[in-house]
């Protein structure tokens, strides 16, 4: 494998399925060796590890515990983790007042906890080296707001306050984050959502896309490309920023 | 002033669906805009430059004033014409100065709206009932993080760069449905023949203030365009900041 990204480890959170498996095979085509990390192991992460070459990170993002033991594990085998993608993220719907708090807490907890934890644990590496790569994806609901979406708004909005105040605080020792907030985009979440909707995945999709001035939802390589483009050590002026992939429906306000 | 020399970009072009084909950039005689037309050269992009002097980066240069409409439309359709048709446009041209806001003239505030936001109008204009017609194209117009953040001396340029977003945004809700797509580029304070030797901005106290500690390279700025004409197939509107952390 040849690439601009060769020599280098990848670790990307919620690698089992949707986004985190595109995002994984862009940093390996691009020439990074990628950890696979989620929550639970499956043969999918096994097998997508094989495909490309890396290896498998399981455990629960939101125990600093686990966090620390991954991480470590991962560095034993494959060497320092020179790019974090934290892409993992728990989802539950609730109006304030009907919402149960243990979810509602595991949402922050895992969303913003996790990722925290992570970049904690693989600093030290990303710190023997003087460079890193930190790409957190958040999203649009957490530049925008959703009604029955507080945990995982807050959750996100937290990611994004999160990188703007690391991409000031790491730029210095040449460890750049940034982060992407994706608007739709075409994963199995769609599936849940189309349930809860009471209609099929297509109508599901022609209604989300009839909000969006490209008149399509993403498809998961298009934030993967976003992630390539934070990943990639030549372009090191970009520090703290929010790259929205939603077709159009934001506009850049962040 | 020196003209600044793009790096050789080591990428084998790109092989997306996004198929390389004709750009036209504004601006490419030097600067970003020379390393915006050598970036998408490595792509095995052609590219037709329009600057008010020549582009020699260039497959096709044309000495224009992006001012002057009746003059960017005739090297537009000469792009065209010896190229092919114009699928990606970039706007770069550009002019800098600093003034306190009482002191800046009508003449200078003028220029400053009419090359950076009359340059994007025109460019826009020529280039879009083609690839309207086409159904795809994009068009990538260079604002800066004093767009967002101000600055001390820049309400004139401040002015002309904010215009720009506004222009991006509206443009870009316009055309998507067209399947167009309209973006922007806010760079910070980068090592151009724009700034002045003796710029503030190149101040070694300035730049401590930086997260990133330094100027941005054309290079990077040229790296985002690249990205949002070949990559950024679902952003829309979006502005990418390559500002050294001037503006989180």
């Amino acid at each position: 494998m040849t690439g601009h990204l060769q020599g280098r480890v990848a670790l990307v959170t919620g690698a089992g399925r949707g986004m985190g498996v595109a995002h994984a095979r862009r940093l390996a085509a691009d020439g990074a060796v990628v950890a696979l990390n989620d929550l639970t192991g499956s043969t999918a992460l096994t097998s997508l590890a094989a495909e490309l070459g890396g290896v498998t990170a399981v455990g629960d993002v939101s125990d600093p515990a686990a966090v620390t033991r991954l991480v470590a594990d991962v560095e034993a085998r494959v060497g320092p983790v020179g790019i974090l993608v934290a892409n993992h993220a728990f989802m539950s719907m609730a109006r304030l007042t009907q919402d149960d708090e243990t979810d509602w807490w595991r949402v922050v907890d895992t969303n913003l906890g996790g990722t925290f934890h992570l970049i904690q644990a693989v600093l030290p590496g990303m710190r023997a080296h003087g460079a890193g790569r930190i790409v957190i994806i958040a999203s649009e609901w957490g530049v925008t707001g959703w009604p029955g979406a507080t945990a995982y708004a807050a959750s996100k909005a937290g990611l994004i306050a999160l990188t703007k105040t690391l991409g000031r605080e790491l730029a210095p020792e040449g460890i750049v984050v940034n982060a992407i907030a994706p608007g739709v985009i075409d994963t199995p979440q769609l599936l849940v959502d189309a349930a809860a909707a009471e209609v099929s995945l297509a109508e599901i999709h022609a209604r989300y896309a009839s909000g969006i001035p490209l008149g399509r939802i993403g498809a998961p390589e298009e934030v993967a490309a976003a992630v390539a483009l934070l990943a990639d050590h030549r372009l090191g002026s970009m520090v703290g920023q929010v790259i929205q992939v939603n077709g159009g429906s934001t506009r850049g306000r962040v | 002033m020196t003209t600044a020399t793009p790096a050789p970009v080591e990428d084998p072009p790109r092989k997306a669906g996004a198929g390389a084909g004709v750009a036209v950039v504004t601006g490419s005689a030097s600067g970003i805009g020379a390393a915006v037309a050598a970036e998408l050269a490595a792509r095995g992009w052609r590219v037709g430059g329009l600057d008010l002097a020549a582009s020699p980066l260039c497959d096709l240069s044309a000495v224009v004033d992006v001012t002057d409409a009746a003059a960017v439309a005739a090297a537009v359709a000469r792009v065209g014409a010896a190229l092919g048709p114009v699928a990606a446009a970039v706007s770069v041209a550009g002019h800098y100065e600093m003034a306190p806001v009482g002191e800046i003239t009508v003449e200078q505030w003028t220029r400053m709206l009419r090359v950076h936001l009359g340059g994007l109008r025109t460019l826009s204009k020529c280039v879009l009932p083609g690839m309207l017609e086409r159904g795809a194209g994009a068009i990538v117009a260079i604002t800066s993080e004093l767009a967002v953040g101000g600055g001390d001396g820049d309400a004139h340029y401040a002015a002309a760069k904010g215009a720009v977003l506004g222009f991006v945004r509206s443009l870009a809700a316009e055309v998507a449905p067209a399947g167009l797509r309209v973006n922007a580029v806010a760079p910070g304070p980068t090592d151009t023949p724009l700034l002045a030797p003796d710029s503030p901005w190149r101040a070694a106290a300035y730049l401590q203030t930086l997260p990133v500690r330094r100027l941005g390279s054309p290079e990077e700025v040229a790296r985002c365009v690249a990205w949002l004409v070949e990559e950024g197939t679902f952003c829309v509107g979006e502005v990418l900041g390559p500002n050294s952390g001037a503006v989180i």
